[in-house]
This record gives structure tokens, sequence and C-alpha cells, in this order.
């Protein structure tokens, strides 16, 4: 029961390699990570739809970093104002690569089973790796409320 | 003003629970950035069955794992994957939402958990003339790779607990060896020497494994791994650690007497005796510490000392100060450290058991420590 990591396989930090993780806008890059943002909220985006996949590659808002480096996060009507904060302590962010659904029923030899980190739901087992986005040190955090307001400045 | 569109990615309902975020302690987090500044593939794993706790291990570190939940939610969001810039009409500075996660795993270091290891092997005891039996198709092997894949410890900690707990590799099978077999190996290593004349510095590992092997058959694969342990192997040449190679025939003689006791002087003597001239210098009892305690006898002024290790005690402070004072009421500071060396990683931390678990009395024989009232309830 084994779930080998590789962190910072060299490849991907070379330009030239095209990795599944592309880099990040400039902008977000110089946050923490080029490859990965945090973005913390006080509460789930949830969306009403019919299926789960509808969801799939919509427009959630805008995401803006003014020059003083304050982020806000405009959804619909609701703009949200934050500020990018040092965690207390780095995080690794590992993600699942390999087996692409997490709903696998029963297949592979079981000696192939693989426990989950510390959760262990039937349906987060059977993964065969994982590789790690690096190193994050920053997160954007969005902890006020939502503003409303009536006159939107973009499209949408 | 940058300004990026913030989009579900197109596959967020398979993406779903891929994330996690793991909390970093810092010899962790600076491992991760050497490896990052100078270029390398850090390669960690996950280990663990499913009714066990999952540990996370670096090459020679193990840390435990644990899942705390957040009442907010992060998001990971990361550009565009390159197989959806193509085939979806994203803008060019979208970011896409990849997950939400809504747990954080801690990590804190852990010992590595070896006590299963012994279990799983106990019943293929390695002792004399048993090389024989590798036909038989009936005998469950536990190998190398097994442990590698079972036991929750680190590649470097998982090899070390391997040489602690005397165990031999035969043909990638892990085998523990027999403890009298251990002794009856070392003895002959010792007269091999001393009769080769070599010097336990600097002897040659072909000239005593061959010599081993010709006239007491005991296979060079096994000669080769005590030796391993019981002091380095460079180039040919075996440095012998001596004082490790003493204390184990010291504790062979001491583990017969884990029910009656045997008198001081006896013990060395024996002990001199087993070890030879060449070595008599090193016979010493702190060797033994934490493996044998005094026994008082009525009547009699001699010392006599009873077979009592450490490495059988509970590994929890609580239960081991309990079988402790079990044992006896009061113990002096200096006899009852070797007994907690195993489980305080230091002396600040030794101390810090006996002031928690203990009462100290100070009386016409100095400072000695009883049990503290546990109500365990």
């Amino acid at each position: 029961m084994i779930i080998p990591i590789t962190l910072n396989t060299p490849s991907s930090s070379s330009s030239t390699h095209s990795n599944s993780t592309p880099k990040l806008p400039s902008g977000l890059a110089k946050i923490s990570n080029d490859e990965v943002v945090l973005i913390e909220l006080q509460g789930f985006l949830e969306v009403e739809v019919n299926t789960p996949e509808e969801r799939n590659g919509k427009f959630v808002g805008k995401l803006k970093i003014d020059d003083t480096g304050k982020p806000s996060l405009l959804i619909g009507h609701h703009l949200l104002e934050g500020k990018i904060a040092p965690l207390a302590k780095p995080l690794a962010i590992f993600h699942r690569t390999g087996g692409s659904s997490h709903r696998i029923t029963g297949s592979g030899p079981s000696s192939s089973a693989e426990k989950d980190t510390s959760d262990d739901t039937p349906r987060k087992r059977r993964r065969t790796t994982r590789d790690g986005n690096g190193m994050v040190k920053k997160k954007i955090i969005f902890s006020k409320r939502p503003m409303p307001i009536s006159s939107l400045p973009g499209k949408k | 003003m940058p300004e990026y569109d913030l989009c579900f990615s197109s596959a967020s309902t398979i993406e779903t629970g891929s994330y996690k975020l793991v909390e970093l302690t810092p010899d962790l987090a600076k491992l991760i950035e050497d490896g990052i500044n100078n270029d390398l593939a850090i390669n960690l794993t996950i280990k663990g069955n499913p009714q066990e706790d999952a540990v996370l291990c670096t090459k020679d570190k193990t840390y435990s794992m644990r899942s705390v939940n957040l009442s907010n939610t992060v998001v990971v969001a990361t550009a565009v994957p390159d197989i959806d810039a193509c085939n979806n009409d994203f803008s060019n500075d979208a970011v896409v939402i990849r997950d939400q996660v809504k747990e954080i795993i801690e990590l804190a270091p852990a010992v590595p958990k070896l006590h299963k290891l012994m279990s799983l092997i106990r019943e293929r005891v390695y002792d004399e003339g048993q090389e024989d039996d590798d036909d038989d198709p009936s005998i469950v092997r536990f190998t190398l790779d097994t442990a590698r894949r079972e036991i929750q410890a680190s590649e470097v900690e998982l090899e070390r607990g391997l040489k602690d707990r005397r165990i031999l590799v035969l043909n990638n099978e892990l085998r523990p060896i027999a403890v009298s077999y251990l002794i009856h190996l070392l003895e002959l290593i010792l007269a091999v020497l001393v009769a080769a004349s070599e010097q336990h510095a600097s002897a040659s590992v072909e000239s005593i494994t061959s010599q081993l092997e010709e006239d007491h058959e005991v296979p060079r694969v096994v000669s080769t791994q005590v030796m391993g342990w019981f002091g380095d192997i460079v180039d040919g040449k075996w440095k012998m650690d001596v004082d490790s190679v003493v204390k184990e025939i010291g504790l062979g003689i001491l583990r017969n007497h884990r029910h009656d006791p045997i008198e001081k002087g006896l013990l060395m003597t024996k002990w001199k005796s087993l070890v030879g001239d060449t070595f008599e210098s090193s016979v010493s009892l702190p060797l033994l510490a934490g493996n044998y305690i005094e026994v008082e006898t009525l009547g009699s002024t001699n010392t006599t000392l009873k077979y009592f290790p450490a490495s059988s005690l509970p590994i929890d402070p609580a239960g081991r100060f309990a079988e402790l004072f079990a044992m006896r009421s009061k113990w002096k500071g200096e006899e009852i450290s070797p007994f907690l060396a195993d489980i305080a990683v230091n002396n600040k931390e030794r101390d810090k058991l006996l002031l928690k678990y203990c009462r100290a009395v100070t009386d016409s024989h100095g400072i000695r420590y009883t049990a503290r009232a546990q109500y365990n309830g």
C-alpha cells in the first residue's frame, strides 16, 4: 500500500517542457507558486445545475489584483475584497494523477489498491500516483462579506 | 490592473477530490525547497493499509498524517491545462478552478512503525543449518520488498530496524536470527579472528567468511550480514565494533537468567572467558545497561543480577513506568535512566517523564524515585 509522490520533477521546471500544469499568468504566479494559486473563501462555490457536469468550464467570476497587490473577486453582483496572506506553515499540494476517475469499481489487483492520505472512504482509493505542484507559502484570502454592487464594471 | 477570468475547469467534476493540501514541517519544507533550488526530484511515499493511519515517508524520516477540517474552502486554481486550451473558449488570462478543498493534512514527525515487523516474521527464525528448506512451497515468505511496502517506515529507518533487530535478508526474505545462534556465531568470529591473527580494527572479510564456511559451515551470506551488524565493512575490510560484540555476548549469558538471578562476579567471569583474552578488557557491566536489574538477596552481600530488558517493556510511558515500579518500588536516577533511553529522545525529555510519572524521595541513600499515584480509572 504505497502511494509514491514526486515533487518537482526536474523537467517540469524547464521552460521548454509542455507540462499538464502550465504556468499561471505572471500577476498570479508571483504570489507564491507559478503553477497553483490558493484562494480561500468563506463558503463553497455552489452552482445550481441539473447535472454536475454542467458546470464544467463555466465562468465563475473576475479575479483582480490591483496595483497595491489587493485582490478582489467579482462574482455576479457580489464583490469580494481580500488580501494576500502568508500561510502559517508552507503547504505542499499533492495532485492525483493516473486513475482519471475516483469512482473506480474494483479494477486492478487488490495489491495495487492504495490508501488515501487519511480518509479511507473506498471511492478515494486505487490511485496510481500523486505528483506535487511544489510548495505554496501564500494564499489569497477573501474573509469579508461580499458587497453587492449595482453597476457591473466588466462584462457578463 | 491585471484581471483574470476565474472558471471551473472543463473536468471539474472528475477532478473533485484530486488535490490534497499538506502542511509541511520546517525540515520537510527545507527539503523541498532545496530540491526546487537544485532542480532535483523529491520522492515521498504515503504508506499504510486501509486499517492503518497513513504515514508520509521521506528517504530517512517518517511523519504521521492527520486530516483537519477547515471551516473555509480553499480553491485550488491553476492556469488552463494544455488539453483544454485548444478545445474550449477560455480566454487567454483565464484561471481555472481545479478543486475546492475542505481539509488540510497535518504532518508530525513519528517513530517508524517497525514493531509490526517481528510479529510477521517470528515464525521464520533462522537457526543453524536451516538454509535447506528453500524449496518448500508451503512456507509463507516475508520478503524485503513486502516489508518496504507494508512497514510504515522510511527506507533508512527500515534498514536500521533490520540491523537493530538482527534480521537477516536471505534470498530476499526477512529472517530473524536465533539469539543462541547469533551468540555462537560471534564466538566463532572472535575465535577465527584470534586464530588467524587478524586485527579486529581491519580484518579481511574474505578470510573470515571463508574460514567460517569451511570449518563451521556458516553460509557466507549469513556471516557477512552478521559482521555488518557488528561493525563497518569498507573495501573488504571489517572494522569490528568491539563494544557491541562484547555486549551481545554478555546479553547471551544474561538472557538465561530471566527468572533465577546470576551473581555479578560469576557473570563477569563467564563473560570474560567467552570473549577471550583479547577483548577481556572491554567487558564491563554498563554495556548491559537497560537489560538487567540488581536483585537484593536476603542474607547475602553479593550483588545478583536478573535479565530485565527495556526492549520488552511497553512503548507508552505510562505503561512502562507501571511495569518498572511493579518490578521495584524505588529506583535511583542512574538505575532507571537506561530503561527510559528508548522512549525519550534526549535527557531533557527523560527528565520530563521522570517529573511527570515519578515522585522523588530523598532519604539516607540519596534521591530515589517512586511511583506517583496514577488515577487511570
